[in-house]
């Protein structure tokens, strides 16, 4: 079939669209020195806070997934008054500014509320603390892993649970053994887009947890009191890990959904 | 032998039925898209509940058992070959889920019998159309029903292929001492296979007996028209069966 020049012009488009991303990106490592590099990968600063955001964005992803993947189910499989409402609420997140989160949180958790000190109860504050950082990555990273394991129980053949419930399996191995499997490339996807999201966070962890310093934040302030040049070479090492991190979890994924 | 009354409504289909299907006996459930086909072996089976009525099997009320406590086995259109599972896992999850060891002696008959050991190892995407029939069959067996329930299961097949199948249906409810309810709204499977033929139509038996019983009826809408065709195809047919 002859295409004419829609082809072309796609084409032109596309090539647009990948140069947006990447020559950013490759421009920041072009314009590094050498000297910046040594100096950057000797500051223990840089790498502590590289280390608080993969930590945090671990632990995000992790609680997300406990507690994404069941509320999925239950949306996936469970009729109820207000269902079309939960699910609209699920995908707030993404459509509230980052600082509005950070606000909102801070002015729930802060330690004069009640929701604050019974925490405090256990020695849990959010006010710059690991804990913070955690909780503000999972209220903007929860919705991916709801909205792809949604995707991935809404997709399974109900047929399939209910010739495993006729050979004698019960409902909860039917879950483990044919739903849980089934929908787990989507849980995986899911999984790693909220870890992508968390560790790139900034709005709501410059209002609730400015400290201890993940990498974004490390970089928005070096930026702030010593420009460019001087933001430029974390810049560089954060966006190499988050590649590598990003590639490994999207490579790891593929080969799952691959069998 | 099972005896069940089935009776459901929704908003704008209402089924009332009554089912008396005797042992070891191959029964066609024949009726037009939205008669109640598929819903009747979904009540049977336990996946919708009946507003009211009952199902005994065997003189036992498992009207209030769970599926997975029913003596029958439940296949759909689509088969519902798990796809994560090589063909051997398929057929050994019925052993699995019910936590016993599997019968070696009964998967090798089973195996044997379904033509399927040259695939235990594979995945079912790698299966022919035929070969995913025998599995899902085979697979259904290994759970030992005494009643198998089929929901159109050869109506993705060509003719040649259906025609194959349908002698190997009746070689094994034979072999395996099973009674079989098989839905469909294909006139050759009802031909070839019904030794007891129910006509379903809006919700409703419109006709229960033999096909010779049902030359001589007397029946109006689809259930006549469906006499008129299988009686004019019927003699068409014998010579594959």
């Amino acid at each position: 079939m002859n295409e004419g020049p829609f082809l072309k012009i796609a084409g032109l488009i596309a090539f647009i669209g990948v140069s947006l991303i990447t020559v950013p990106i490759i421009y920041i490592f072009i314009k590094l020195s050498s000297h910046n590099i040594v100096v950057t990968i000797k500051d223990q600063t840089v790498w502590h806070s590289i280390f608080t955001s993969i930590w945090s964005a671990l632990w995000a992803t992790f609680i997300g997934c406990i507690i994404g993947v069941p509320f999925a189910y239950l949306l996936s499989r469970a009729q109820f008054k207000g269902k079309a409402i939960v699910e609209s609420v699920v995908n707030l997140p993404v459509a509230i500014p980052h600082v509005a989160v950070g606000i909102a949180l801070l002015s729930l958790f802060n330690q004069r509320t009640i929701v604050g000190r019974f925490f405090s109860f256990f020695h849990i504050t959010f006010t710059d603390t690991i804990y913070g950082i955690v909780l503000a990555m999972l209220f903007v990273s929860v919705s991916f892993i709801i909205s792809s394991s949604l995707v991935g129980f809404n997709n399974i053949e109900p047929e399939l649970e209910m010739v495993s419930r006729s050979l004698g399996a019960s409902a909860n191995y039917t879950f483990w053994h044919i739903t849980f499997p089934l929908a787990l490339p989507a849980i995986i996807r899911g999984a790693v887009l909220a870890f992508a999201r968390s560790i790139s966070e900034v709005g709501a962890l410059l209002i609730l947890a400015y400290y201890p310093k993940t990498a974004p934040i490390l970089m928005y302030e070096r930026f702030e009191e010593y420009g460019l040049n001087a933001a430029r070479p974390v810049t560089a090492l954060v966006i190499l890990f988050s590649v590598i991190i990003f590639f490994t979890l999207l490579h790891f994924t593929k080969r799952y959904v691959k069998g | 032998m099972l005896k069940a009354r089935l009776k459901k409504s929704y908003k704008t289909f209402q089924i009332n039925i009554f089912l008396h299907i005797a042992p070891l006996s191959y029964n066609l459930l024949l009726g037009p898209s939205g008669a109640g086909k598929s819903l009747t072996l979904k009540m049977l089976s336990g996946f919708e509940r009946p507003d009211e009525g009952y199902v005994h099997f065997q003189g036992q009320d498992i009207s209030h058992l769970a599926p997975e406590k029913r003596p029958l086995v439940y296949l759909p259109q689509n088969l519902a070959i798990f796809p994560h599972l090589s063909v051997e896992e398929n057929l050994v999850y019925s052993f699995k889920a019910q936590r016993c060891p599997v019968d070696k002696r009964y998967f090798s008959q089973i195996v044997d019998e379904f033509q399927l050991r040259p695939f235990l190892k594979r995945r079912p995407s790698e299966l022919s159309g035929g070969e995913k029939q025998r599995l899902a069959l085979a697979r259904a067996l290994m759970a030992q029903p005494k009643l198998l329930l089929l929901d159109e299961p050869l109506s993705a097949l060509d003719f040649h292929l259906k025609m194959k199948l349908i002698r190997f249906l009746k070689q094994t409810k034979e072999r395996f001492s099973l009674t079989i309810i098989h839905v469909t709204h294909d006139p050759i499977e009802a031909i070839s296979l019904a030794e007891c033929l129910f006509i379903l139509e809006g919700g409703q038996i419109k006709f229960k007996g033999s096909l010779a019983e049902l030359s001589k009826a007397s029946l109006l809408g689809f259930a006549s028209e469906v006499s008129k065709q299988l009686i004019g195809i019927k003699e068409w047919l014998s010579k594959y069966l």
